[in-house]
């Protein structure tokens, strides 16, 4: 009775002597067992579990991966062995002992065992019964002598080279090209010689039980100065406070400006914490290479080394009954860092944003067009194009419900309200849809010698609608409208643009326009056109006029009859009569622009009368 | 019962290296004879890429402290000398009153002697010692040697820690049972006195007091 109750006790102490010292070495070699063990404690530091008074050496809390671990191990004969792997990426160390699996080989790892400890309660075959009165009390020697072998363990472990590695590991500041792992089985291969020279082995002395000797040894590496340990270059994380983006990102976005610099990145890095001091600076760019930095999320994968290998099932892993073997490798966040830090890698070497599907709308567009206003005070309202912002596709085409409303490209957004203000001017709208019948086929004579203008004119074709190249003709910019520099800096986007400006067109896109509008242009009355002033500049107001007279000119026939040649005649007679077709081409007043509008109107008079109704009235006058 | 004696490896240490040492050493002793519930603290070396290990008693490393400063001064005043720093355990008994003992009794059951040699080493830059007519940069010299006995003071202190644990591990029977509630084992901490003699009284007196004699191995 007394020998049973002695015996179970120290078998309970001998149990719990393998779960503790199995807590003790993986909280001293395994960072995320550590990790996790700190965590933990953070919430409950004054708390002694059940677990933490066996032995008297309080560690905390014992994670269900150990406590899964025990339960394998359940059976006392059977020995304890804690493998401590050194897991390098890369390049295998110039070691030739290194334990290389073939799932690690071909992930690009090498894995050396760097600590053994082996716990194993040995229990003789014939064992020695001793008296009752010898065993009273035994188990409290036992527990006694237990206590300070796990003192020596806990003490010599930070001792061992490993736990240099182990707290370089531990340390959140760095990453690492290696890793620590484990493996628990009951029994393992043994070291080759090659092995067993660069180690060195310790064994505690045994503690004697009732049963058999309680026997703890160690195998380790005496120097890891064989492997290339190094930690790797990151940069430290920052924040971009000025972030400018992508290079097709609109440069005129204003962002608030910083006095420090560039700072930082937007990774979710982590938790580490850069060792210098200093800012990092970088340019105003999103080059991949700059934001490497940082590795890991969080879990302990903060510290992180790069992650050793794949979670894939390893050798070790394999499932086997208790009694032959169990192995298990901590799924170690650590282990697939790698994998988040491939995939993190991935995710930062592309930008850490999406490029703006289109440049941001030109400054000049919102709010009120200062242009626009402009010549609404000063000049009658005969509508000029606005410049569009390709925002989609779609605006670069116009359908033919827009063009059959508005001869004018479709309107950005922003623009749509100056578009919409100025649909009181129609004819002018009608007068941009004669320019794109223009540039469906016919050339205009001239236009293009006056209006070529570089960057401008793209071919002869397109002269016609090349407002913009009056525009430039006249020394302003390409969009033209004004002259701020607002304007300028856009134009450099403006190759980037669907569709950039109201006068340059693809011609792509604006010949099915023109194809309609050139349709719609039939019937309708040139000298409603005319009737309207240019409201922009001074000088584009001219050209777009001269613009206006070169339509007005080459405009297929109103009517199948000889108003044609009226038409014709007229522009003959527009020709004579007012100078040659280079002079429309220079810069015209207003005055003179009203001049031609009032021949226009003669020649409606004209064709009115032909119709018979006036001709009374001419002759009367 | 017999009173276990450990005599740790010497010790070559520098003055400003004496209470880095001392520590180390000190509290991986008190360590393995605090058998009541400790927290254990890991405690780096500055001077060493050492790590040891507390029991985490805020009153026990106030002891400790105050008794390596109490060394530190005696060094002070007695340079470039060997010393000992004893730390013996010792169970309180209770005996009948004699006339020129108290009613209880130190039984000690284990001694642990912290063998030093500390040296005066000159400092790099002493240019203006009259004894030498520096040619060469000393200091460049002076703190590679410093440097390598650096190194061999860590191999040593190694040394001894693995030392510490080996006679620990060896030598459990002596070991006293455990009392509720106490967490280590009571023990003191001699260091040298004013004087040497003083420090030879000292372990006279305990031999009086324990009756056993001192071993020294």
């Amino acid at each position: 009775m007394e020998m049973d109750r002695e015996s179970g006790k120290s078998e309970q102490i001998v149990s719990q002597f393998r779960s503790k010292i199995l807590h003790v070495i993986l909280d001293s070699r395994v960072p995320s067992f550590h990790h996790h063990h700190q965590q933990q404690e953070s919430f409950s530091l004054s708390r002694v579990r059940k677990t933490d008074k066996w032995f008297n050496l309080v560690l905390g809390h014992r994670p269900a991966a150990l406590e899964n671990l025990n339960f394998s191990l359940r059976n006392l004969l059977d020995p304890v062995i804690i493998d401590i792997i050194l897991v390098q990426h890369g390049s295998s160390s110039s070691s030739v002992d290194n334990i290389c699996t073939p799932s690690a080989a071909a992930a690009g790892f090498t894995e050396t065992v760097i600590e053994r400890w082996v716990v194993q309660y040995d229990c003789p075959r014939v064992v020695a019964t001793p008296s009752g009165a010898d065993t009273s009390g035994l188990y409290k020697k036992t527990y006694r002598k237990s206590i300070i072998l796990l003192r020596s363990v806990y003490a010599q472990m930070r001792l061992l080279p490993a736990y240099r590695i182990f707290r370089q590991l531990s340390s959140l500041s760095q990453t690492y090209n290696f890793d620590l792992v484990y493996k628990v089985s009951s029994f393992c291969h043994p070291f080759t010689r090659e092995e067993e020279h660069v180690m060195k082995e310790y064994s505690f002395v045994p503690v004697e039980a009732l049963s058999g000797l309680l026997c703890v040894s160690v195998t380790y590496r005496t120097s890891l100065s064989d492997f290339n340990l190094e930690p790797l270059v990151s940069l430290p994380p920052k924040i971009i406070t000025d972030y400018v983006g992508s290079p097709t990102t609109d440069p005129m976005r204003s962002f608030p400006s910083s006095e420090k610099g560039v700072r930082a990145t937007s990774f979710p890095l982590i938790g580490v914490r850069p060792p210098s001091s200093a800012p990092l600076q970088r340019p105003h760019s999103w080059s991949s290479g700059f934001h490497r930095g940082f590795p890991f999320a969080q879990n302990q994968s903060l510290a992180g080394s790069p992650p050793a290998y794949s979670t894939s099932p390893m050798t070790y892993d394999v499932a086997s009954p208790p009694s032959d073997m169990y192995g298990n490798r901590i799924q170690n966040p650590r282990l697939s860092t790698l994998q988040q830090v491939t995939a993190r890698d991935e995710y930062q070497l592309s930008p850490p944003f999406s490029p703006s599907p289109s440049p941001s709308p030109p400054t000049y567009l919102s709010g009120a067009n200062p242009l626009l206003s402009h010549h609404r005070s000063e000049t009658a309202p005969v509508t000029i194009p606005r410049p569009i912002t390709g925002r989609s596709s779609r605006y670069l085409s116009p359908n033919s419900s827009d063009t059959s409303r508005h001869s004018l490209p479709p309107l950005s957004p922003r623009s749509s309200k100056h578009y919409a203000s100025s649909q009181e001017s129609p004819s002018g709208i009608r007068s941009y849809r004669k320019i794109e019948a223009l540039r469906a086929g016919e050339s205009p004579s001239g236009l293009s010698n006056h209006y070529s203008v570089h960057k401008v004119v793209r071919d002869s074709k397109d002269d016609s609608g090349r407002f913009s190249g009056l525009l430039s003709s006249s020394g302003s910019p390409r969009i033209g409208f004004s002259r701020s520099s607002s304007r300028l800096s856009f134009q450099d986007d403006m190759d980037d643009c669907e569709f950039s400006c109201p006068f340059d067109v693809d011609d792509v896109d604006v010949s099915d326009s023109l194809n309609q509008t050139s349709q719609n242009v039939e019937g309708k009355k040139a000298s409603e056109f005319t009737a309207q002033a240019v409201p922009v500049g001074k000088k584009s107001q001219d050209a777009a006029v001269g613009i206006l007279v070169q339509m007005l000119r080459t405009a297929p026939p109103l009517r199948q009859d000889p108003s044609c040649y009226s038409t014709h005649s007229i522009r003959t007679e527009y020709e004579g009569g007012i100078g040659t077709a280079s002079g429309f081409f220079m810069p015209r007043k207003t005055a003179d622009a009203l001049e031609e509008l009032k021949s226009y109107r003669e020649m409606k008079d004209l064709l009115v009368s032909k119709s018979g109704t006036q001709v009374v009235r001419k002759e009367e006058m | 019962m017999n009173c276990e004696v450990c005599q740790l490896k010497e010790l070559e240490v520098e003055h400003f290296e004496i209470r880095e040492v001392l520590r180390c050493i000190l509290h991986t002793i008190v360590f393995h004879r605090a058998l009541g519930l400790v927290r254990p603290k890991d405690v780096d070396l500055e001077l060493f890429e050492i790590t040891y290990v507390q029991c985490g008693v805020v009153e026990l490393e106030k002891k400790i402290d105050e008794k390596i400063e109490h060394f530190v001064s005696w060094v002070e005043k007695h340079p470039n000398k060997k010393s000992q720093i004893c730390i013996s355990f010792y169970e309180v008994k209770s005996k009948p009153p004699s006339w020129f003992s108290n009613k209880t009794e130190r039984l000690f059951w284990e001694q642990w002697y912290v063998n030093l040699n500390v040296t005066q080493h000159p400092k790099p830059h002493s240019g203006k010692s009259h004894h030498t007519k520096v040619v060469v940069d000393p200091g460049e010299s002076a703190s590679e040697e410093r440097g390598s006995r650096r190194v061999a003071l860590e191999v040593s202190l190694r040394e001894v820690m693995f030392q510490i644990i080996k006679f620990v591990n060896e030598k459990k029977d002596h070991v006293p049972p455990i009392s509720e509630g106490v967490i280590y084992f009571p023990h003191e901490i001699t260091v040298p006195s004013s004087s040497d003699s003083a420090f030879g009284m000292d372990m006279i007196k305990r031999m009086l007091q324990t009756g056993h004699p001192t071993m020294l191995s």
